[in-house]
């Protein structure tokens, strides 16, 4: 059955603009709909009046490329865990609801126009040492490299990040520890990640403070919200890596 | 110290290192300090010789210098993530609920979000505790030693002191709960067998440590009330 609903959404022509909450109402929403569907249908309708439609950041629209990202009712891609905004659907609301939403806030993910905001800072944490500097090749034979089950297994929760962003958006810090720590622990389990893995953590922390994210509080609030319900234990483990580093003079 | 550990310890990763460990002295002082406050139930002599016998030893100077430095760092560095946290999000959000409504994942509690005031509350809780015991009234006993069995007892028969101490308490309670465990997670201490009962083992000694100084004014009250 469709539903009413009425949208408090963030406007902001552009990054040095201010922006203000606007108040749209939405027919006919669907409960099967997406909540971009919803969105999109809001905006066939804004921009059938002439209005400028509200601007948002999507891609796949499956749950894996790490585009979308909005803060729904004051929660990082909104009420289900384990999700992106992109997988939440409308059948979460109820008719008559008001639904917030405001883009990811934080000084590094400066807005660019309306729900959209500049992520690049996490790519610069990236370029900075997310890497592995020797061409590996083809896909080597298997067991030519052995690794245990459970280190490939660990590595391979941590490189499930899709840089979505919202570990930063729900942190009360805005801190990237979440991001940077999983792109750390990825490598540092790897037998490809090794000669890098000193420098590799020190750079990208230095580029994380550099790029005016806060710090931890160890609070989990970033593991809530990951659609890839990554763990804080990728926190320690970076703290870890960080502490060895420095302390062999990286 | 080379300059490149400095340098180290000012990221944010460092930072936090160095409040966790900053963090963990000053428990392991609350562990001795709680442990010589108890044998106030022991009555005066016991009490006065052992308050004695710590401050007669030279070597209580480095240890009080060496609390202090730790003390210093550990505010210091938390005020300066502090205000840092608050440029790293100028524009806050106008609906703002805890994740923790979404997954239980979060570890996020009151104790959590308070660090900043139930630590600032300690601080002046200090200065007045110093005020109070260390440079407070100079008694002496019979055999020549300070008195503080005597100032405690007058002390805590003021039900306002009692009050203050155990409201103090409570906020310090707080501080510990949270801080205990995440002293562990900052100093990358993390196991999935062993994380569950350093979180658990970090809450009981948040307990037993407020719980104990909680108790400890309540009972000079009551048995100055009953003298």
């Amino acid at each position: 059955m469709a539903m009413t609903l009425t949208l408090r959404v963030w406007r902001q022509a552009g990054p040095d603009q201010p922006g203000r909450l606007v108040d749209y109402v939405a027919h006919d929403v669907h409960p099967d709909m997406s909540f971009l569907e919803m969105l999109d249908v809001v905006n066939d309708d804004l921009i059938r009046k002439g209005d400028d439609p509200i601007a948002f950041d999507s891609d796949c629209r499956e749950g894996i490329c790490g585009s979308c990202g909005l803060v729904i009712n004051g929660v990082a891609h909104g009420p289900d865990p384990g999700a992106t905004t992109c997988q939440v659907h409308m059948r979460r609301f109820a008719a008559g609801d008001t639904i917030v939403i405001e883009p990811f806030r934080a000084r590094a993910f400066p807005v660019l126009k309306d729900l959209v905001i500049d992520r690049s800072a996490l790519d610069r944490i990236i370029a900075a040492g997310g890497y592995v500097s020797v061409n590996a090749g083809g896909a080597p034979d298997a067991n030519c490299l052995p690794i245990p089950k459970h280190v490939s297994d660990q590595a391979m929760d941590s490189a499930q990040c899709i840089g979505c962003g919202a570990c930063v958006a729900s942190c009360k810090n805005a801190a990237a520890h979440l991001f940077t720590s999983a792109k750390v622990t990825h490598l540092a389990l790897l037998p490809q990640g090794q000669p890098e893995r000193a420098r590799r953590v020190v750079r990208m922390v230095e580029q994380m403070d550099e790029e005016g994210f806060g710090a931890c509080s160890n609070e989990g609030e970033c593991e809530a919200v990951c659609p890839k319900e990554i763990s804080i234990s990728n926190i320690a483990r970076m703290n870890r890596e960080y502490l060895k580093a420095t302390l062999a003079g990286e | 110290m080379p300059s490149q550990l400095v340098h180290a310890l000012s990221s944010s990763v460092g930072s936090k290192i160095l409040i966790a460990l900053t963090g963990l002295g000053l428990a392991v002082f609350l562990v001795t300090h709680l442990a010589g406050n108890i044998l106030f139930l022991f009555g005066p002599e016991t009490f006065n010789t052992y308050s004695h016998t710590l401050l007669s030893n030279p070597l209580v100077y480095v240890a009080e210098a060496g609390l202090l430095v730790i003390f210093l760092l550990h505010v210091v560095k938390t005020l300066v993530l502090f205000f840092g946290a608050q440029q790293a999000r100028p524009q806050g959000y106008h609906a703002r609920r805890w994740a923790k409504t979404k997954s239980p994942r979060s570890r996020k509690s009151v104790a959590s979000t308070t660090m900043i005031v139930t630590g600032l509350f300690t601080l002046l809780f200090l200065v007045t505790h110093l005020g109070t015991f260390k440079f407070g009234t100079y008694y002496e006993s019979a055999t020549g030693m300070r008195d503080l069995y005597r100032l405690q007892l007058e002390i805590f028969s003021h039900p306002g002191y009692v009050a203050f101490y155990m409201i103090a308490m409570a906020l310090i309670f707080l501080h510990l709960w949270h801080g205990l465990t995440s002293a562990a997670q900052s100093l990358g201490v993390d196991h999935p067998q062993w994380t569950p009962r350093i979180l658990a083992a970090g809450r009981v000694l948040a307990v037993v440590l407020a719980g104990g100084f909680f108790l400890l004014p309540l009972y000079t009250f009551l048995l100055a009330r009953a003298s």
